[in-house]
């Protein structure tokens, strides 16, 4: 879930800036040729995912998809999202000013997505893939959830409430996002395992 | 506003002919100073600004308005939330506790919240976007950063057709969306054959281009000329954008005073 303009402070709006000039950088060194089409590849199917309904009870709530974008581009996964957040606020989705809280919010929930990703080496277990794969989209929602709580009560007392509203929508989508994270894992293990990332031909 | 931001590029205005290197820059400058904004007298005069800039930069208010559907629905439960939840408040409107500190900090919010994205609008709004683009790599953006920008601009439209297409395609088969995990299952599913389809499009794009003579440079015939004008906009701008900082620096030491404007 985004922020839009104009709720958090100031202060908060510098330290998102901040953090996202720093992972930014530190996640974009050595960055290939061919790797720029790779990494616009997910931004633009980031971006177009979140505007995928899934039907909840009574509402209908979009899909995120940061933790996928992790497990397929590992640590740049920070950069695509990042322009995926500037883009979308650039067409009026998110806000502008808050650029860099919502970076860090989805991207370093996509580069927490990537560490449980990694993790499946510690247990070889049979559909681990699958299983840390659903971990990996969950975890990785629930992090940008708890940044935007934090966000929020950093900014004043006046959010407390909001920001247990958004926790508690946030447990919600990492079900959700956790699934549909681990489906996908599943099936392109099935059909094209090379776009996972840290993928290795088994007989290699 | 759809995602063909800049739709009504071709439209002639003071803000179209606007070095958009200049655009970039100060009205970049004022977003963040809408932001900082605390005060609702300033707040207003900010929405209003942006307003005046969206009418000088004659894009079809229709077409803003597309736009701001989507912020405002997503900030109206905010005089819900806020005023029910304000801390530590006594007063009661109808047996419920309402308060009015609540009220005005969503106020505040949907004014500026209003006022950035308008300006947004105008920035990109008022040119092509490539050309935009081009602006901000002459002000320094890396290249990596506006060549990505500029692919991902590109793909948007070509995935959201794909998209459609494999909607029809599940829709054709009988598929219905239902709060199950079933409905999950396909559509991470549906999500892989998109990222899957996408990529394998995109690799042909890339070895296209790379028959074509790319070597991680995108060269671009456009120039910019800057004259008087450009720089009469961009201090006019920068001079509002002063304006509102020191207004918000005095009115900053009389909200501990006074809560409600």
């Amino acid at each position: 879930m985004h922020i839009a303009d104009g709720i958090v402070s100031a202060p908060v709006i510098a330290t998102g800036f901040a953090l996202m000039g720093a992972l930014a950088y530190a996640t974009t060194r050595n960055v290939e040729l061919e790797e720029i089409p790779k990494i616009s590849v997910v931004t633009a199917v980031f971006f177009v995912a979140n505007f995928i309904h899934i039907p909840f009870v009574v509402a209908s709530i979009h899909l995120i998809m940061n933790g996928l974008a992790g497990v397929i581009l590992g640590k740049r996964a920070f950069i695509a999202i990042t322009l995926g957040v500037v883009l979308q606020s650039f067409f009026g989705f998110g806000g502008v000013s808050v650029i860099g809280i919502n970076a860090v919010m989805l991207g370093g929930g996509a580069l927490l997505a990537y560490g449980i990703w990694q993790l499946r080496h510690l247990l070889p277990i049979k559909g681990g893939e699958v299983v840390f794969g659903a971990l990996a989209g969950g975890l990785g929602i629930f992090f940008s959830g708890c940044v935007l709580a934090l966000a929020l009560v950093t900014t004043g007392d006046a959010f407390w409430v909001t920001a247990q509203a958004v926790l508690g929508y946030h447990l919600v989508l990492m079900v959700i996002e956790g699934a549909v994270t681990g489906a996908c894992v599943g099936f392109l293990l099935k059909t094209k395992p090379e776009l996972l990332s840290g993928w290795k031909r088994p007989d290699q | 506003m759809a995602l063909e931001i800049d739709r009504y590029a071709h439209v002639e205005s003071s803000i179209q002919r606007w070095d958009p290197r200049f655009k970039l820059l100060t009205l970049f400058i004022l977003i963040f100073v809408l932001a900082s904004l605390r005060t609702i007298p300033l707040t207003v005069v900010g929405a209003m600004l942006s307003v005046g800039l969206l009418l000088v930069s004659r894009i079809p208010l229709g077409f803003a308005f597309s736009g701001l559907k989507w912020v405002i629905l997503f900030l109206l439960p905010f005089f819900v939330i806020l005023p029910v939840t304000y801390p530590g408040t006594e007063a009661h409107f109808m047996g419920i506790p309402f308060a009015p500190e609540g009220m005005r900090l969503a106020m505040l919010i949907v004014l500026k919240s209003f006022s950035i994205v308008i300006v947004a609008l105008v920035i990109f709004g008022s040119r092509r976007f490539d050309v935009s683009m081009v602006a901000l790599h002459r002000l320094r953006c890396p290249q990596l950063i506006v060549q990505m920008m500029l692919f991902t601009y590109r793909y948007i439209f070509l995935f959201m057709d794909e998209m459609q297409r494999l909607d029809t395609a599940m829709k054709a088969r009988g598929f219905v969306k239902k709060p199950n995990l079933y409905t999950l299952k396909v559509m991470g599913g549906f999500i892989g054959t998109l990222l899957i389809r996408s990529f394998e499009r995109t690799e042909r794009i890339y070895k296209a281009m790379l028959s074509k003579g790319y070597q991680g440079q995108l060269p671009s015939l456009i120039e910019f000329k800057s004259n008087a004008r450009d720089f009469i906009k961009a201090g006019l701008a920068l001079m509002v954008a002063v304006a509102l900082l020191a207004g918000d620096w005095l009115a900053g030491f009389q909200v501990a005073e006074k809560a409600w404007y």
